[in-house]
């Protein structure tokens, strides 16, 4: 398997393919700049939980430029891991049952209290009708995403993976270490291991 | 298929209506069920349907395990339902040949709420309390936690099936599980997702789901074709697919559902299907859904049911709980009744049942549906059928 | 813009997140759903709830919704007659 593109973000940094970009912004502001900036044209973005703007926006870098981008298809998977779940607005949905003499559940926040929920917004934005997938690990384990990921291709519809590590703890923490992997021989493109994937992640390229 | 096959190496069913798969199947086929009218439960104004434990009753049981450590019932209710699986095999739990798979929803989701027990916060992360859990059977493998809405029952024998096929386990202990809360029963509220009366699934009257509780696991091995037994249970074939058009609402096409059913269907398979066990939750929208894509995949004159009416929906441990029932249901040449089910009510007509319905087939598929717009199908085969 | 139907949009375009629309951009009676503003089911059930917090006003399901929610002319007449709050 091979990665054809890499994205990491963090609160203070947006890195794509090994080059950062240029943003001022810090947090949850910057998730924003990123939406303004690149995309602009979908408003859904403003009733998206936290989790699902960073895996938007981080999607929206990857797949900035690809030919053919929003052509329906189904030979393509979307699978993320995280530590945190969907905590981050899991918080934000229990503020709004907590008091029993305010006792409001809102259902568009409640919609947002499972993880996979960013994998249907991606898939729904380009037309994915493939493989969606979100897992738990208790820690950022680069070795367990590379295997799941790879075991993701046993299903022969599949021919390239949106994936990787997409965690919350809260609106100004979170990071993003989102690849596309492809099934494809060849040779010039980096490959989708673990020391490679090490690599991205920790910056040391 | 090729020379490697997925087989079912034991199970359990942890339940209010028992605590063995054998229990539970003799209840359902006796068309028991543990959903009940919950007033003013947890604090909550409005009044609602759900299948849950009785206080103490998952204590009892764990109690009888002598355990030192603590745990939260949901943690509880997940070892009993893997120990109670491991002692029909030979499986040492704590070798590095065996991969713990995990599928919730929410897990310890109710620690949010200010009376947490004791537990500190950082229970509620999935993967720590997937770690306590291996962590007790002394497994030296990271556990893998599958959170896909309510499909993850079936994503997590899939993730099984990979497991196994690339040769990094030799077992996989495949559990799912939920504990209803007021944070998951108020969330589906304010959906209008909930029925105030027992729910009816496909049926012309139905008006929403109710809510469960549940544990199950299955265990899976690894065999060749030769060695497999005429009456083992074999996983074959799994798929999860997106409909790409909502994250909440059903796909009026019934996409995701239509494509997995495809993908994991050949036509050689169809006669060989005794029935496909679906979602079925209730809903106006899901039920149609699943008849709209039943029908596009050409499988219509399948008979189908829904197992939601015994148990309510139990959501991470729904696709292991009723793969389960369903296998027994296949062993005892039975299809088992849609309790609930009286008067079709969705657009493409569907063989369905309130009673049960002798086959002797020996497939059947497992058809699943979630939030965020997943879909998931699994055919299983018994191995005379090789 | 009278008073009531201002209150009553901030409100709509706070709860249902519409980041980048002003009073001044919902035409109050202009279907509120299947128009401009891109609303759909979870937003039927969010107008529930608001009517609910602010208002006192319980609706019993989205069907009962779909002819109050017919547009911000609609809904500021039925509060202005239903409020308990």
């Amino acid at each position: 398997m091979k990665i054809t593109c890499s994205i990491n973000i963090t609160p203070n940094k947006v890195v794509v393919n090994g080059k950062e970009l240029n943003y001022t912004e810090r947090g949850e502001k910057l998730l924003t700049a990123i939406y303004r900036r690149q995309i602009n044209d979908y408003p859904k973005f403003f009733k998206m939980d936290s989790l699902c703007r960073l895996g938007f926006v981080a999607s929206e870098l990857l797949l900035n430029g690809e030919p053919d981008r929003f052509k329906p298809r189904e030979d393509r998977a979307v699978v993320f891991f995280n530590s945190s779940s969907s905590l981050c607005n899991d918080e934000n949905y229990q503020k709004t049952i907590q008091d029993k003499n305010n006792y409001f559940p809102s259902p568009a926040i409640f919609v947002y209290t499972l993880p996979n929920i960013v994998t249907g917004e991606i898939a729904i934005r380009n037309k994915y009708y493939g493989e969606t997938s979100f897992y738990v690990l208790d820690r950022l384990d680069i070795e367990s995403m590379e295997q799941i990921i790879n075991d993701t291709f046993q299903d022969l519809t599949t021919k390239s993976v949106l994936g990787g590590w997409l965690d919350c703890k809260d609106k100004d923490h979170f990071e993003a270490h989102l690849f596309l992997i492809k099934d494809e021989e060849t040779s010039s493109l980096t490959n989708w291991d673990k020391i490679i994937i090490n690599k991205i992640i920790y910056n040391k390229q | 298929m090729g020379h490697t096959m997925i087989v079912k190496i034991a199970d359990n069913i942890i339940s209010p209506l028992g605590f063995t798969t054998e229990r539970n199947y003799q209840a359902v086929k006796a068309g028991e069920s543990s959903i009940q009218l919950h007033e003013r439960h947890w604090g909550i104004p409005e009044p609602f349907m759900a299948s849950l434990f009785k206080d103490g009753e998952i204590d009892n049981e764990f109690d009888k395990l002598r355990s030192t450590c603590k745990y939260t019932d949901f943690e509880k209710a997940i070892i009993l339902s893997i120990d109670k699986a491991l002692q029909q095999t030979a499986i040492n739990p704590s070798s590095d040949r065996v991969q713990f798979i995990l599928s919730t929803t929410k897990g310890n989701i109710y620690l949010l709420d200010n009376k947490n027990e004791g537990f500190s916060k950082e229970r509620a992360l999935l993967g720590v309390s997937a770690q306590y859990i291996s962590d007790f059977f002394h497994n030296p493998n990271r556990p893998i936690v599958i959170s896909n809405a309510c499909i993850s029952g079936v994503c997590a024998q899939i993730t099984a099936m990979r497991c196994l096929q690339s040769n990094r386990c030799d077992a996989a202990i495949v559990v799912g599980c939920d504990i209803q809360s007021r944070f998951i029963v108020s969330g589906f509220q304010s959906f209008k997702a909930l029925s105030p009366d027992q729910c009816k699934p496909f049926d012309v009257k139905r008006r929403g789901l109710n809510l469960g509780e549940a544990a199950a696991t299955i265990i899976y091995g690894r065999k060749n074709r030769t060695d497999v037994d005429n009456n083992e249970w074999l996983v074959c074939r799994g798929a999860i697919r997106n409909d790409a058009n909502h994250i909440s609402g059903p796909s009026k096409t019934g996409e995701g559902s239509f494509r997995a059913l495809r993908t994991i269907i050949q036509e050689k398979d169809i006669p060989q299907i005794a029935f496909i066990n679906s979602h079925g939750t209730s809903t106006l929208y899901n039920d149609e859904m699943e008849s709209i894509a039943i029908s596009r995949a050409g499988l219509q004159s399948i008979p189908v049911n829904s197992l939601k009416g015994y148990y309510g929906h139990t959501m991470g441990a729904a696709g292991i709980l009723e793969s389960i029932l369903s296998m027994q249901a296949v062993d005892d040449k039975n299809i088992l009744a849609t309790r609930g089910y009286e008067t079709c009510g969705v657009s493409h007509p569907l063989i369905l049942s309130n009673q049960n319905r002798p086959t002797d087939k020996q497939a059947f598929i497992k058809l699943l549906s979630g939030f965020g717009g997943c879909n998931a199908a699994l055919l299983f085969k018994r191995g005379g059928l090789l | 813009m009278n008073e009531a139907i201002l209150e009553l949009k901030k409100q709509i375009i706070e709860v249902l997140n519409l980041e980048d629309i002003c009073p001044e951009d919902i035409d109050e009676n202009a279907p509120l759903f299947g128009g401009g503003l891109g609303l759909d089911s979870i937003d039927a059930l969010e107008l529930i709830v608001l009517m609910e917090k602010n208002y006192g006003i319980k609706l019993q399901d989205p069907a009962e919704g779909k002819a109050v929610f017919k547009s911000v002319s609609v809904m500021a007449d039925y509060i202005e007659k239903k409020r308990t709050k």
